[in-house]
């Protein structure tokens, strides 16, 4: 790419992704995209897809001390937002946002690890290679949403004594030390759902596969599937609410609630929220 | 076969062993050649009965998924428990007081499995999946199942005690992946298997 080609395609490169040619801006998935989208309104912020995650995923519990030093390892966690402008209605409380890994189309953090641990799948899954991670974390370091993990001690070691390694989850790996991690959408079942649809010639069918919060969710708030479907109920979402996968800036009338976090920044993320609705009122 | 018959005698001359010995010999360390020109890359490992995998496979023909049942249907390809050795034994008298045969029927009598030991061991971090490379290359297309389970596990059929004489490395399983296989025997399409990380790596 000489300076010329760049100068006079400049709307081109601009607009590029990182992966031009293997990812390209007009790349069709074509077989599975998976996505999700997140009722902001009915999420009651219970903590029920933390701890399903938490026991899916075989993350360890840091303890009070580590989780004020900012070492907590939870690959979903609920986030609380407090109105400041309460005014006369102040039982309206907190919102909740449930954040994960976004799994972007244009993963910031893909872009600058020096070992090529992370990487993004066919499936438009932003992978994370924990034997190929050599812990630089500059990954955490550019992620705009705070939402990788970096085990900062040997948490096998402490986090569950005698009886409770039986409990693990066989499908994933035990983390070590010096380990950067993140939410896979539950990437041992997805691959599990794959292969049985392949031997039976078919697709993966909508809802036949969820990771462990949509499955713990006890509002169903969350919506997990394939988006290459259009059928399925999440692409039927994102496409009510008018959120495209590979816009940066969703041109949408007001009445839909969908809208994507920090889409200005470009990383074309693969989560969607729908805004809570307030009665302000009442 | 001639050469098969030379070959055997070449080996009962060389090695001591008796005529009509069995086909494979365990071999020495890793990395040495076993006297049938099977490179020993895994360990030798000593199973409770010296299970011979090469009366059964090759001289009878048995499919390997009889036993092995789980590797048409899922990850793991399964030891087959002691009540399928019995199904068939109870009802073959002409071996029945063979020594191994024997060792198998005291287990069945203290009711207690037999603890073999595993020969194709992965590390724990990889996910291998027995049952797409089955579904593929056995069912849709029709290859012998020996020539197909071979490709990971040698030529089991000659052999008596497996043993691992593929690398099962990652390089290894990324060279067949990157190969262009045909889809059918009618298709001309070609296609190569996943090459993602997550595919494989928990």
């Amino acid at each position: 790419m000489s300076i010329t080609n760049l100068l006079n395609n400049w709307s081109f490169y601009r607009q590029k992704r990182p992966y031009q040619g293997q990812y390209d801006l007009n790349r069709q998935y074509s077989e599975y995209k998976w996505a999700m989208a997140l009722d902001l309104d009915i999420c009651t912020g219970c903590n029920a897809c933390t701890t399903a995650c938490y026991a899916e995923n075989n993350l360890p519990v840091v303890g009070k001390k580590r989780f004020n030093q900012g070492h907590v390892m939870h690959w979903i966690r609920i986030e609380r937002y407090w109105d400041e402008n309460m005014g006369e209605f102040p039982e309206q409380g907190a919102s909740f946002l449930p954040m994960m890994c976004q799994q972007c189309e244009e993963a910031p953090c893909e872009t600058v690890c020096p070992v090529g641990a992370t990487s993004h799948t066919n499936d438009g899954l932003n992978s994370q290679n924990y034997h190929r991670c050599v812990g630089s974390r500059y990954c955490s370091v550019n992620c705009p949403y705070k939402v990788r993990y970096f085990n900062f001690w040997n948490y096998p070691s402490t986090a569950w004594p005698a009886p409770l390694p039986d409990q693990l989850n066989p499908d994933v790996t035990v983390r070590t030390k010096g380990i950067m991690e993140k939410c896979t959408f539950c990437v041992q079942r997805l691959n599990e759902a794959k292969s049985r649809a392949r031997t039976e010639y078919r697709l993966v069918r909508d809802g036949e596969v969820v990771p462990a919060c949509v499955q713990a969710c006890p509002t169903s708030a969350i919506t997990f599937g394939n988006i290459v479907d259009p059928k399925s109920k999440v692409a039927m979402m994102w496409k009510n609410q008018q959120v495209d996968l590979y816009k940066d800036m969703q041109e949408k009338d007001n009445s839909v609630r969908g809208y994507r976090i920090l889409e200005d920044l470009r990383p074309f993320p693969s989560v969607m929220y729908l805004e809570r609705v307030r009665d302000m009122e009442a | 076969m001639i050469h098969r018959l030379l070959a055997t005698l070449c080996f009962a001359f060389l090695f001591g062993t008796a005529a009509g010995a069995e086909p494979f010999v365990q071999g020495g360390p890793i990395g040495s050649q076993t006297p049938d020109g099977y490179n020993a890359l895994g360990p030798v490992v000593k199973q409770p009965i010296e299970f011979p995998h090469y009366r059964h496979a090759r001289d009878m023909g048995i499919n390997c998924m009889y036993c092995h049942t789980g590797a048409r249907r899922g990850y793991v390809s399964v030891i087959p428990r002691i009540d399928k050795c019995i199904g068939c034994h109870q009802n073959i008298e002409s071996v029945r007081n063979k020594p191994r045969i024997k060792k198998l029927f005291e287990y069945w009598d203290k009711k207690q499995p037999i603890p073999w030991k595993k020969v194709n061991d992965l590390p724990d971090y990889v996910r291998f999946n027995h049952e797409r490379h089955i579904q593929r290359f056995y069912f849709r297309q029709n290859r012998p199942v020996r020539e197909v389970c071979g490709y990971c596990h040698g030529d089991v059929a000659n052999m008596t005690v497996d043993r691992r004489v593929k690398a099962l490395s990652m390089g290894w399983c990324i060279s067949c992946h990157q190969k262009d296989h045909k889809e059918s025997d009618t298709n001309m399409k070609t296609s190569h298997g996943p090459g993602e990380c997550w595919q494989c790596h928990k």
